[in-house]
């Protein structure tokens, strides 16, 4: 592995400097159309942007399936070590850009954005994109902090899109200062970190974590430190106790933006945690296991937050009315059962996460399409307002039927491999009880989405409302079909997702 | 016409002035002189002092000499407004105390100095009494970097132009100060109005501020002069005349934001007296005001001193070289800055503002960018 | 008294900045403890002279307390009542958060006190500038372009923000 300089990374980095420059030019674009008619502006503006996307797409795919596919001796440290470019954030920087193209289409079609103008929400997503990435990357401490205020920065602006609306502001208010204190508290503990190690980047921390000087005394110091950098994490992850924010957020934020936020910053703040704990507290044993380095036992910690968050998560979701804030718990309970792969400290671990993380993509943003289409025709989120829509659209519920049960991971459905994944890491680690409590989760969280279905199938037939048919665009409808079809065929995709995930678990290593 | 003077007292005025007259003189004198004087002080102190207490008592001295200078150059500057405002009007201003009136300023200098000392009812009195000396400090602790000859400044500082820059943004919070604390509309509006001015003209001051060290390369205002140095008549390498009419720009854009800097007209909303009485100090009197009249000036000659350092040589060329010749080329400027005031209208807010934000920074975007373009293609 | 004098100057810093912070924090006026933070920052740019970090000095005062501190002062005198002198900060579980503010304190002392930390070399003093400007250039050029993202981004936040509904 080698240590590259900024010019000689550069070939790396092609897709985040697409992105960078679609951003840039998005926001020209915006500019130079301000006097068009609505439409045309419209187009002037997605259109660029998705075309920035999808060459970024086109981009990090080839970077991922080359010929060789990134194996250990193909990682590289950009950027005087920087960022890594390995396996597992060249899979990442693909999912990032793909969920952004997607809730690029989410948006156009939206009840809730039609009065409002795209502009800056297209460069806004673009920014998140491309910091996502960035954080995902990071193997230093610096390149961690800015990514991570870069997505928050652009989260809270997206967040609060809806200046007109009460619920908006007060969501992105709320938000701002949960993230200021979270990251500001994040920030404490890593200048913890470099006064303790002398170093930023993550590898010279582990370095210098292991020897056997600071091992000794160090323990206090570790344990703060731990502590003060998961209530950043926690904070982008949406794990107990650090979730207080979700449920408002996902409630007062435009649709497709809290379907953003259920996926890219939770998944970024894994790839963070992963990178942090498994990069500068960690290493690896050479057969496929890792050993905790330095005094703490973090898995224990990260193993409690687990079982509390997807606890938490799932009781609190069955106490719901509101189907956002439901879905709102019920990714807080997502967030635990990911958060499994990381306890398990394998290689199978870190693969589980990101195939749970591929499927969970899928689910969850389709779940979250067909609320944004359901909102579109009755202008409500509650679920009683969900009564009867089997008649109304019997598609839309079947489509629907299948995102939960994705998402509750009954077996014919893709939802089931992602458990499966993180289950199985799960015990070959030896954590035969933590499995048990996931499992047990699981049926907990079968409870309220059976509720919804069930809302949706039998209820509202004696309603005297007029049953008119439910609209769907037909580009929603496109969407749904690419959404969904992953998840029907799941098993079958098997052997696909395995193949996709092979290289995931392969992190730069630099001893 | 019909006031005649009494002979007496027109004699006695004039007799008075003579000391004026001849201090202002003598003052020139030691200007010219400064490096030779210098040069002995620290002679002496070095003679007769370890080498720490002698530096430390070389720059008490300075400290002492510079806050005399900023002290009493309001007494001129003063009355040079008022001369220079009469003339522009077609008046003759201060004609009655002392000869052309150059004890004008003194007689208003006692009349403030005994005036009662009042704190507004329901004032802030802390803040109140903090505010103008806030200000004051913001202005004295910027000439420390100011370089009157080669060696001779009080603090060589590496980062001078930054700091420069920095400390210049006390006085802002001074304004906000006693604005706010003056419990009185018209003194907050004047402070707001103030502080919104400074800092965004600070923006282009500092984009242009770092064009020029972009073509010297340090922050030091030194080497910012000795870059200037030598050419033609000791002018020619002047940034001014360099990198074919861009610093030309930067000059004219600074010198603006250098008014607007100092609340001079025709940036002078902050104390705009048709609509604010007074602005921010609409409540102070006697001594406390004077600080903030005393602020003002300084603050004006220290603009004009930076102008000069960055872009008209500093205290080298043309021909000669020394303080005396800073010191005029500064008076030059100020005179500029005085011509202007009693030229040109009041802007009103919005166009201010939309002045700096509009137009100065763009330029001085540019100008920075031109100067990074032609420093990279040159070296 | 040569070696003492840092010492004095090092004190008389960090009484200053302690002092102003724990206005700011705990003082009733609100405009007050904004000016508070003027000797605040000001104290930790005297900090960072006394570390040989002449530019990081400058670059704070001119940040914080020509940028942020006066924004701050706009903020707190543009959304409240303007012309009262009474911008008063109501203060919510005095006791529980002193409780946990010391426990905090105590658990950070411990920490600090039984920790190796690492000792930084002696760095060799003189103008700062030109290496901070290499670092940034070479080592740390992508966290500086990454930070150009962000405040790219902050900026439109802020230009949204204050846009007029009108112009949407």
């Amino acid at each position: 592995m080698d240590r590259l300089d900024a010019v000689s990374s550069l070939k790396y980095f092609v897709p985040e400097l697409v992105l960078v420059l679609t951003l840039i030019g998005v926001l020209l674009c915006d500019l130079i159309s301000k006097n068009r008619a609505p439409m045309e502006r419209r187009l002037l503006i997605v259109l660029p942007s998705l075309f920035g996307l999808l060459v970024a797409l086109f981009f990090s795919v080839s970077i991922y399936f080359s010929a060789s596919g990134p194996d250990p001796s193909d990682a590289q440290a950009l950027f005087s070590n920087m960022v890594a470019f390995d396996g597992f954030g060249s899979l990442l920087r693909i999912l990032f850009i793909f969920t952004a193209i997607i809730i690029l289409l989410f948006t156009i079609e939206s009840r809730e954005l039609r009065s409002v103008h795209h502009g800056e929400l297209l460069v806004l997503l673009l920014t998140v994109t491309v910091a996502l990435i960035w954080m995902a990357n990071s193997i230093n401490l610096l390149m961690i902090y800015l990514a991570l205020e870069t997505v928050s920065v652009a989260s809270y602006i997206m967040v609060g899109y809806l200046k007109t609306d009460r619920l908006s502001n007060e969501a992105s208010l709320k938000y701002i200062l949960f993230g200021a204190v979270s990251t500001g508290t994040m920030l404490f503990g890593l200048s913890l970190l470099y006064g303790l190690t002398g170093s930023l980047d993550l590898y010279e921390i582990r370095a210098a974590l292991m020897s056997e000087q600071v091992v000794a005394s160090s323990g206090p110091a570790l344990m703060v430190i731990i502590v003060l950098v998961l209530a950043g994490i926690g904070f982008k992850t949406a794990t107990v106790p650090f979730h207080f924010w979700c449920p408002d957020v996902y409630t007062g934020a435009p649709t497709p933006v809290t379907a953003f936020l259920s996926v890219g910053p939770k998944v970024a703040g894994f790839a963070v945690l992963v990178r942090f704990f498994y990069g500068g507290m960690a290493s690896s044993t050479g057969e496929q296991t890792w050993t905790m380095v330095g005094s703490v036992d973090w898995q224990t910690i990260l193993m409690g937050i687990s079982i509390i968050t997807m606890t938490l998560g799932n009781i609190a979701a069955l106490l719901q009315t509101n189907l956002k804030r439901l879905f709102a718990y019920s990714s807080i309970a997502h967030a635990g059962y990911i958060m499994m792969g990381a306890v398990a400290l394998s290689d199978r671990g870190i693969k589980a996460m990101l195939a749970y993380v591929v499927v969970y993509l899928f689910m969850n943003l389709g779940a979250f399409l067909v609320i944004i289409v359901v909102h579109n025709n009755t202008g409500s989120f509650d679920i009683k307002d969900y009564a009867g829509i089997w008649r109304r659209s019997p598609m839309l519920t079947i489509v629907m039927g299948i995102f939960l049960f994705s998402l509750m991971g009954i077996p014919p459905f893709a939802g089931f491999l992602a458990k499966w994944y993180v289950f199985a890491a799960v015990i070959q680690a030896g954590l035969v009880w933590l499995a048990v409590i996931g499992v047990l989760n699981s049926a907990i969280g079968a409870f309220y989405y059976v509720k919804i279905l069930k809302t949706m199938f039998m209820e509202g037939s004696d309603t005297a409302e007029p049953s008119s048919k439910l609209e769907l665009h037909p580009l929603y409808a496109v969407l749904l079909f690419v959404l969904v079809v992953p998840n029907i065929v799941g098993l079958l995709l098997w052997g696909y997702l395995d193949r996709v995930t092979e290289y995931s678990h392969k992190l730069l290593d630099v001893m | 016409m019909g006031l005649q003077r009494p002979a007496l007292e027109a004699k006695i005025s004039n007799l008075l002035s003579i000391p004026v007259v001849a201090g202002a003189a003598g003052a020139l004198v030691v200007f010219a002189l400064l490096p030779q004087i210098a040069e002995l002080i620290r002679e002496q102190l070095s003679a007769n002092l370890s080498p720490t207490m002698a530096k430390l008592a070389a720059t008490a001295i300075g400290v002492g000499a510079v806050v005399f200078l900023i002290t009493q150059l309001p007494i001129f500057l003063i009355w040079w407004e008022r001369k220079i405002a009469a003339h522009i009007q077609d008046r003759l201003g201060p004609m009655r105390v002392g000869w052309h009136g150059v004890l004008q300023s003194f007689a208003d200098g006692m009349k403030l100095l005994f005036k009662e000392d009042i704190i507004a009812d329901g004032a802030d009195r802390f803040l109140f009494k903090l505010a103008p000396f806030l200000v004051v400090m913001g202005v004295f602790s910027a000439f420390a970097v100011l370089p009157w000859a080669d060696g001779l400044v009080i603090s060589d500082l590496n980062i001078g132009v930054l700091y420069v820059i920095a400390i210049t943004s006390f006085g802002a919070i001074g304004i906000l100060m006693a604005g706010w604390a003056s419990n009185n509309k018209y003194a907050l509006y004047g402070g707001m109005r103030s502080a919104a001015q400074m800092v965004s003209y600070e923006i282009p001051t500092a984009i242009i501020i770092l064009s020029v060290v972009v073509q010297v390369g340090s922050l030091n205002l030194q080497d910012i002069i000795a870059a200037q140095q030598g050419g033609f008549g000791d002018f020619q390498n002047w940034f001014i005349f360099r990198a074919w009419g861009l610093n030309v720009i930067g000059f004219v854009s600074f010198f603006i934001c250098g008014l607007a800097e100092t609340n001079r007209n025709p940036f002078d909303i902050p104390e705009a007296e048709s609509e604010l009485v007074a602005g921010y100090h609409t409540e102070y009197s006697g001594m406390r005001f004077a600080l903030f009249f005393l602020a003002e000036y300084g603050a004006m000659f220290f603009v004009a001193g930076v102008a000069v350092v960055l872009f008209l040589g500093g205290w080298s060329g043309p021909v000669f070289s020394g303080p005396l010749v800073f010191f005029l080329k500064i008076l030059a400027i100020v005179f500029v800055q005085m011509w202007i005031r009693w030229t040109l209208p009041r802007l009103r807010v919005d166009q201010m503002m939309a002045l700096c934000w509009k137009y100065l920074i763009p330029i001085a975007f540019v100008v920075l960018m031109g100067a990074a373009v032609l420093q990279v293609s040159g070296g | 008294m040569e070696d003492l004098a840092p010492k004095i100057i090092f004190w008389v810093f960090a009484a200053l900045m302690l002092g102003s912070a724990l206005i700011v924090v705990a003082g009733k006026n609100l405009v007050r403890s904004a000016f508070a933070l003027l000797a605040t920052f000001f104290s930790v740019a005297a900090f960072y002279v006394m570390l040989g970090a002449d530019f990081l000095a400058g670059a704070q005062v001119l940040v914080y307390v020509g940028g942020i501190l006066t924004l701050i002062l706009f903020g707190v005198m543009l959304t409240n009542r303007i012309y009262s002198l009474e911008l008063n900060t109501p203060r919510f579980q005095v006791v529980p958060g002193a409780l946990v503010s010391a426990a905090i304190f105590m658990i950070l002392v411990t920490v600090v006190r039984v920790t190796p930390w690492k000792q930084a070399s002696i760095v060799e003093e003189g103008p700062t500038t030109a290496r901070i400007g290499q670092a940034l250039m070479n080592q740390y050029v992508l966290p500086f372009e990454v930070a150009s993202v962000l405040l790219l981004i902050a900026l439109l936040g802020a230009a949204m923000l204050v846009r007029r509904r009108t112009d949407l």
